[in-house]
Formats: C-alpha cells, structure tokens, sequence
C-alpha cells in the first residue's frame, strides 16, 4: 500500500501563496513609503481588503454551506459599531458624543484594536447565534428575506434615540483611529483570510458543503443540519463583524446609513461575481468591483474630442459603464469569473494538461 | 436468532392517506430481508418511518430492542441504521473521496476549533487513511479525485452504498440499488451485496422491483400493497403466493 499523500497539501500552490503575500507586503509598504503620492491606490487597496473579508465570510455562508442570508450589513454595523465605541480615544469622546453624551461605563473603555475587533465579531457572532435559532429553518429565499429583516432592525435600533448615549444615535461616530499604515490593513484581512480557508478546507467545512450540496443525504450520514448550519452562520457572521470594524476603521466615521441594504447588495454583487463557493473569487471579486468603480470614474468627467464635448459624460455616467459591465460578465460567466473553482497552479497545470491532450488527440484524428 | 430491527403495528397518515397501515416487521441479524410491492405500495415511506425522515403516526419501530421513533436521521445513523436512496443522492460536486469523507465524520470527535487549527491533523489523517482502505475496497480507489455527478450511473450507485457503509452500519437500507440496471449489472449487484453482506457483517433490508435479484437474494420477503403487508414469507412461498400474484397481475376475471 502506497502512503498517502497527504503531506502533498504542502504543496507548490502554498509557496506561490507566500510567495505572493511577501509581494504584496513589500508593494504596500513601498506606497505607504510615499503617501502622499499614492493615497488614492492605498484608499482603494485597503477598501478592497476590508470588502474581501466581508465577501469570503458572506461565501462561507452562502456558497459553502448553501444559505441565502442576506443578512451582512447588519452583522457588520453590530462589528463595526462595537469596535469604534471601544477605540475611539478617550480624549474625543465629548467631543464624539457632544450631543447627549456617553454612557458612563463606557467613558473609559478602551481596548487595543485587535481585542475590540474581536469583540465586534464576537457581538456579530453572538446575535447571530440567536436569531439563527428560529430564522435557519427556513429555507432558500425566506431565509434571505428574514435575515434582510434583521439586518434593518439592526440599523433601526443603532438609530434609535434610545441608543443615543451608546451609539450616537443618527449622529453617528466618528475619530475612530484608522490603519495606521496599509501593510497593517493587509496584516488584519489577511489573519481573517487564511482562519476562513482553513475552516472551508476543514472537516467542518467539509460538513458545510455536504449540507450545501444535499441536506437528507447530509443526515443520512449523521450530520447534524441544524448544529452545522447555526455553526457556519455563527462562524461567517463572526468575521463579518470583524470586516464591520475593519470597514469602520477604514472610513474613520460611520453612522446608521453606512449599513444599509446596499452595502449588503455590494458584498453579494462581490460573491457572485468572483463565483459563489469560490476563496479566490470573492477575493477577486473585491479587487475588481472595489477598483473597477474607482478605475471607471474617467467616464464622469467631460470628455471633448474634436472641439465637441460628448454629450454622455457627465457624472453618474460611470455606473452605466460599470452595470453594463456587471451585466456582461453575468451573461458569459453564469457561475461568477471562477465559478465555484479556485485560482490555483494546480489547476492551471490540470487545464494546460487537458489542452494538450485534447490537442494530442486531434492530431492522431488528421 | 437476534432481532435486529422490529416494526410494530407502524402505521402513518399524510392529511386523508394512509401510506401505511399497521406494517409489521422484523428483520434478525445477518439476514437479507427485501420489500416488495406495486408502486406507491409504502415500501420508501417505510424506509423514511426507519430512518427518521418521517416520524409515523403510530406503532413503534425497535432498533436493537431500543425505540427509535422521534429521534433525528443523524441520530438513527450513528446508531448504526445507514441507507441509500431511491434517486441517487450524492454531494454532486464533490469529489468522490469527499463524498466518503464526509460519512467517516461521525465516527470521529471533531469541533471547529481542533479541524480549523489542524490540531485534529493525526485523526484527519486516519480518516483519510480507513476512506482511502474502503474505496480500495469497494473497486472505486481509481475514481477518488472524480466529481461524483460526472461517474457513470452504475459506479455512483456503488458509491452511494461506499458512503454508506463508511458510516459502519450494522443495518444497511437499499432502496431499489438495481434501479436502472440492466441484467447483467443486476447479476452483479446480486454477487456485490452477499459479498458486502459477509464481509462487513451487515444485515440488509432492501426494496426491489428487479424480481430476480429479490428472489436469488433474500431470505425472507415482505410484500406490500396500498400500505398493507399482503404476505410474508421465503421467496418460494412468496413466489405460489395468490394474493402476491393478484397483486401484480390483477384478478382474473370470469365470464
């Protein structure tokens, strides 16, 4: 009996992985280097990062273990607002707060941002935990609906004057101390990455794609739907929240609005676009929704050729660009730019393998 | 002989039907036991009462002289009850490693803390090992890194039976595994689920229309009609049975 193979998962494709990481971190730490100059490429860099976190984490839920939530916005605004209330330093609060004040216990509580972060997630991941109790019988489109639900009563309360005094109400918050440089952007997004990829390529997340793929054969070999399912919305929704404070560090000021249902709409638009099930598409994805808005801003400035200004031009006209775009990759890759495969040498190899064998076979037809 | 499963007086009843009606049963250790009857006769429905996707309305079902009515499908498996279904039911797009992977779970003590960690490396490693021994088992060791929904139908009924018995049952539930199998294959299923049968100590309880399979094969026969029990009996009285044979054929009628 040979062995197995397992040692394999050391593999080729890790090092590339490293090899890329070590890239990217000399990259950001060359633009943070000169600032100044490139403060636009690092905004988007870094507004890419936070979104593929929450992008990965709303896939683990919908395209690893097969439920529509729609509950993201929500999950992150819970993140969000518990690590700005924990970090915002003590000295700004009354100025934070100038129109009702601040709640006395929380005058003083400050926490280090990697604690507060946690502590965002683990408050996402504890109203998770709850509401996915009666909510994760439901199935498919009704699931969607009663986590969209949620997610505005979340928005609704962190409104509502009742909560003045802890989250500043429709005021919103604001001096909540940012990434102090891209290279630590990276370094938190990237934590959260690779902690989903080896919960997906785990045992449990093995259970998770069983349920996607077929919940009474799922049972028939004794997984529990429900533990696992709570388990996997419970688990995304922690680093959703995560993403919510890291979203909330990037912005350096959020309020209620921040956390509406289009937010929600972007992450999904994200996932399905780099393919639902996919790590590397919701990765992807971030990148190139986050940049391609950016990028296409060149169609809302006046453009004059010939003496003759183009009538179309003007501002707004880049989001016809960009859904037009949407539309195209949608029409052509149904399953999202990777569809449910992974971006790996592996498979590049297994691909550029199958060509030549196809094209060994057509040869030996001639 | 030692009683292995034992339905009594199960009866269920969706809104006005009565798929079942008062069925018993009993299948002893060791034994090929199969259910026969026309369609819709209640043989599935049966088998979703045993394996606790339905709950029945009355009677009682004993596994191992213990009740198993009410408790959940995941539970009755780890009991020892696994099944296959009708309709192939596979993780589709995964590969068929996977697919017996996943059914090795319940065997071993996992949470998302140890898998996520890798701190269950040594236990990840012995699943993979017993899948990987089973498969080489069961022929399918070549197949391993194949989507299971792009296997030809005949190789995806034999996984669907690997996935089962990586559950390590003491009972197996077959519903209708030579569904779509043409004589040649059937032969072979016959020879596959006597060797699976001895060589894993099984006792299996099937549901066939293939009557060559259900009488080469089974010790005992139960035929069921419109959620009755019509008869019971070894294949032989099965077989001259004229209430089997009404059933079937339909009654003659005389001029």
């Amino acid at each position: 009996m040979n062995k197995l193979k397992f040692k394999d998962k050391i593999n080729v494709d890790l090092l590339i992985y490293l090899a890329i990481v070590v890239v990217s971190v000399i990259i950001l730490a060359f633009l943070d280097m000169n600032k100044f100059e490139y403060n636009y490429a690092i905004s988007i860099i870094e507004k890419s990062l936070v979104y593929a976190v929450v992008a990965l984490s709303m896939n683990i839920v919908t395209g690893f273990t097969g439920l529509f939530s729609l509950g993201q916005a929500g999950f992150m605004a819970l993140g969000a607002y518990t690590t700005a209330i924990l970090t915002i330093p003590v000295a700004s609060r009354p100025n934070v707060y100038y129109m009702n004040g601040i709640l006395p216990a929380l005058e003083n509580a400050v926490v280090p941002i990697p604690v507060a972060l946690i502590l965002g997630g683990l408050v996402a991941a504890l109203f998770a935990a709850l509401i996915g109790i009666p909510v994760l019988k439901l199935k498919s489109d009704y699931l969607a609906i009663a986590t969209l639900g949620f997610s505005e009563i979340i928005r609704a309360v962190i409104a509502s004057p009742m909560m003045d005094k802890i989250t500043n109400g429709s005021y919103g918050l604001k001096s909540i101390p940012g990434f102090k440089s891209s290279v630590e952007c990276f370094a938190f997004s990237l934590i959260c990455i690779v902690l989903m990829v080896l919960i997906i390529n785990s045992s449990t997340g093995r259970d998770f794609k069983a349920i996607r793929e077929d919940e009474i054969a799922a049972r028939s070999v004794g997984i529990n739907i429900f533990k696992t399912k709570e388990l996997s919305f419970v688990v995304s929704s922690f680093f959703t929240g995560v993403g919510g404070g890291l979203l909330a560090m990037f912005m350096r000021s959020i309020d209620s609005k921040t956390f509406q249902i289009t937010l929600t709409y972007d992450i999904l638009l994200i996932v399905v676009l780099g393919g639902i099930g996919s790590i590397t598409g919701s990765i992807v994805g971030a990148f190139f929704v986050t940049a391609g808005k950016e990028i296409l801003r060149f169609f809302d400035e006046p453009l004059v050729v010939a003496g003759t200004e183009i009538p179309l031009f003007k501002p707004g006209f880049r989001m016809v660009i960009f859904s037009i775009l949407l539309m195209v990759v949608v029409l052509f890759f149904r399953k999202g730019l990777l569809g449910g495969k992974e971006l790996s040498i592996k498979g590049m190899k297994k691909y550029s393998r199958k060509k030549e064998e196809q094209n060994i076979d057509e040869g030996g037809a001639v | 002989m030692e009683n292995i499963l034992k339905l009594t007086d199960m009866s269920i009843q969706f809104g006005g039907l009565r798929a079942i009606d008062s069925l018993n049963l009993e299948v002893n250790k060791g034994e090929i036991v199969a259910i026969i009857g026309p369609n819709g006769a209640g043989k599935t429905t049966a088998f979703n009462c045993i394996t606790g996707i339905y709950t029945p309305t009355s009677g009682n079902i004993e596994y191992l002289g213990q009740s198993i009515i009410n408790k959940d499908p995941e539970e009755i498996t780890k009991r020892g009850i696994a099944r296959t279904f009708q309709n192939i039911r596979l993780f589709k797009n995964l590969s068929v490693f996977e697919n017996v992977l996943i059914a090795v779970h319940l065997r071993y003590n996992d949470n998302i803390f140890t898998s996520a960690l890798r701190i269950n490396y040594k236990q990840e490693l012995a699943m993979r090992e017993e899948v990987k021994a089973l498969l080489e088992s069961q022929d399918l060791y070549k197949y391993r890194y194949d989507i299971a929904s792009s296997l030809p139908y005949g190789i995806q009924r034999r996984l669907e039976i690997a996935r089962a018995l990586a559950t390590k049952p003491t009972l197996l539930l077959l519903d209708e595994p030579a569904a779509g199998m043409n004589p040649h294959e059937t032969k072979e299923l016959t020879a596959y689920i006597k060797k699976i049968r001895d060589e894993f100590g099984l006792t299996i309880l099937l549901i066939e229309h293939h009557m060559d399979l259900v009488m080469d094969i089974s010790e005992r026969i139960y035929v069921i009609d419109f959620g009755k029990l019509i008869a019971k009996g070894n294949p032989d009285e099965i077989q001259n049975n004229p209430k089997v044979i009404e059933a079937y054929l339909g009654v003659e009628e005389n001029a």
